[in-house]
């Protein structure tokens, strides 16, 4: 395959004296979807947060399109091309759906193309254009999932860090995040993904990683981790639904 | 599209002449060729006022307040010491315009000397500082308000300490404009100040109003809900705070450079203590926080009762009890416990102050949405 867009390798976090991250090596290729699943505290959001420069991390590299970003403050990473929608989707509740969303363009400033794209995710998200003028607090759990994801979008990201966008949402409202997340990929939009519901994110993924207690267990083409005996027993659970 | 998507926000803004605001504007701008308000309250309390004058000084408070609104009010920093911001500015407007030295640029020097000392020391007090939450970063404004105020007092051979530094000479106007105004020129020290201080004002709130409705504007709504996510979109918390605390002081020294000009002298350092930062906060906060109406209602409620309303009812007190020099029954003795009182009840029952905006209030009515 060509080069990598993302690239962690030995990637050591810590919280004051705990070590979170015990050596993650990930690459992510440009056009793929890559998902990351594991357990409550594994580090799937920690890898995130170190990867976006939210949390620093103590060695290791992390190479994003060609630049080492590792110590790297995270607004000038999000000027490279690399876009968050964190975990529990924080848009902010006292912005409308509008400012959200412009918010999320708030490193560009070409307004037609803002505009453009406002209506991009709008087409995606209809129920958003409904509601544009709302404050973004008194929207739906699924309709903030929406906002954060469409608001990750407004930067024109080459590659889009998502964490747990199907959490605490309805089956219904999962399908059309995960039909979204597909769109923006065949668009062009490379994606990595951070998910506890690991059958819905192995199925729209290309590759995943399995993420134990800090350091990578297992990473594979997507149809071969839900094929595996070991990811099936510890993250899909009995059966099929 | 929907139908919604016309307006940008849900109520359309009024037409400009049909806004108060506009009226209360020409009325302040004719105001200094009417003297015969002076007189009328002359005639009834016998306090001879020269209401152009506090008039001045209401409005260089009002600038005042308006640069602490954008560090407190805007970027969510809760500042305890912007009277040593005002200081710098009035203390390097004596520096760069009295005799003493031999700089005299005056007036319109000062004020743009002023602006860049006291935003310097902004900076060099924010860098290290606005990084602290909410207390600590008050505990140390607090501090430094005092160092500022300390330092000045003793610092004899620059401030000559406890005099202050004066004559700072009036506004230099062209001879020829000076000739064109004709009567008014003969007062013209408070008539030149009275319109210096009125521009500065209305270009301040142009520009805060401006920037409300910006990017700058949601950036700091966004700041102050969500540090974690707007950084996520690329905005970097700690410089946003730092430009708003810096660019608050510079604002702040601007006002200093007004006062010390309206007054030709620096005063005392000690014009410029706790007491004064906690004033300007009080206007703030009973105005309503982050709400530039608010704050210039804050500042005229609350300055005109001291500068105006205060002596006048003392006078008419005095004389119906028929002891003037009793310091009990003078009001001005009574302010801070007033403000104190007037914060207190602001507190509880209306948390968001007299006239607060939308936004502000949907803030502090958790879960609402803004609609209460």
């Amino acid at each position: 395959m060509s080069e990598p867009l993302l690239s962690l390798s030995a990637v050591h976090t810590s919280y004051g004296n705990i070590e979170a991250l015990h050596g993650i090596d990930l690459v992510v290729y440009p056009g793929e979807i890559v998902c990351l699943i594991g357990a409550n505290g594994a580090g799937k959001t920690t890898t995130l947060m170190s990867i976006s420069g939210c949390v620093k991390t103590r060695s290791g590299t992390i190479r994003f399109d060609g630049k080492d970003i590792t110590q790297m403050p995270s607004d000038r990473i999000v000027r490279l091309g690399l876009a968050q929608s964190p975990e529990g989707r924080k848009i902010f509740p006292r912005l409308t759906v509008l400012e959200n969303l412009e918010m999320g363009a708030f490193i560009r400033d070409d307004k037609a193309g803002i505009a453009a794209d406002i209506e991009r995710v709008i087409a995606l998200f209809p129920i958003l254009g409904e509601r544009r003028h709302q404050a973004g607090g008194t929207l739906s759990g699924g309709e903030q999932q929406m906002l954060a994801v469409g608001r990750a979008m407004m930067s024109r990201p080459k590659l889009l860090l998502l964490d747990e966008p199907s959490l605490g949402l309805a089956p219904l409202i999962v399908l059309k995040i995960f039909e979204v997340i597909k769109t923006l990929n065949a668009e062009g939009t490379t994606i990595l993904l951070v998910e506890q519901n690991a059958r819905m994110a192995l199925r729209h993924s290309h590759r995943g990683y399995v993420l134990e207690t800090g350091a990578i267990t297992m990473a594979d083409k997507a149809d071969v981790l839900l094929a595996d005996p070991r990811v099936q027993a510890a993250y899909l659970g009995e059966g099929d639904h | 599209m929907t139908a919604t998507a016309t307006a940008r926000r849900p109520v359309a803004p009024k037409p400009l002449w049909k806004r108060f605001e506009l009226y209360l504007l020409l009325v302040l701008v004719i105001y200094p060729f009417f003297p015969f308000l002076d007189q009328a309250i002359s005639a009834i309390s016998g306090e001879q006022l020269r209401l152009d004058r506090q008039l001045v000084n209401i409005m260089i408070f009002a600038i005042l307040a308006l640069a602490l609104n954008l560090q407190v009010g805007y970027a969510g920093l809760l500042q305890l010491g912007i009277a040593a911001f005002f200081a710098i500015g009035a203390f390097t407007t004596g520096v760069v315009s009295v005799e003493k030295y031999p700089f005299q640029f005056g007036f319109w020097g000062s004020i743009i000397m002023a602006p860049i000392v006291a935003g310097v020391a902004g900076l060099l007090l924010g860098a290290p500082t606005v990084r602290l939450k909410g207390d600590y970063l008050a505990i140390v404004t607090l501090g430094f308000g005092e160092v500022v105020r300390v330092v000045t007092l003793n610092l004899d051979a620059i401030t000559d300490g406890p005099r202050g530094l004066s004559p700072i000479p009036s506004p230099w106007i062209p001879p020829d404009l000076a000739a064109g105004l004709g009567d008014v020129a003969k007062q013209s020290h408070f008539v030149t100040m009275y319109f210096v201080a009125l521009i500065v004002l209305i270009a301040l709130v142009a520009v805060f109003t401006l920037m409300e409705r910006s990017r700058a504007g949601r950036a700091f709504v966004a700041l102050r809900e969500d540090e974690l996510a707007s950084a996520c979109m690329g905005l970097n918390p700690a410089k946003t705070k730092l430009a708003a605390f810096a660019v608050g002081a510079a604002i702040a020294g601007f006002a200093g450079a007004l006062y010390a000009t309206n007054l030709q002298t620096t005063a005392e350092p000690n014009t410029y203590d706790f007491n004064y930062s906690i004033i300007v906060l009080c206007c703030v906060i009973i105005g309503g926080l982050g709400s530039l109406r608010g704050v210039l209602l804050g500042v005229g409620v609350l300055i005109t009762f001291d500068s105006v309303l205060s002596p006048v009812l003392t006078k008419l007190i005095q004389k119906g009890v028929g002891a003037s020099d009793n310091v009990f029954l003078s009001l001005t003795n009574w302010k801070l416990m007033i403000f104190g009182l007037a914060l207190i009840l602001t507190m509880r029952y209306k948390p968001e102050g007299l006239w607060p905006s939308a936004r502000v209030k949907a803030e502090l009515h958790e879960g609402t949405g803004g609609d209460k």
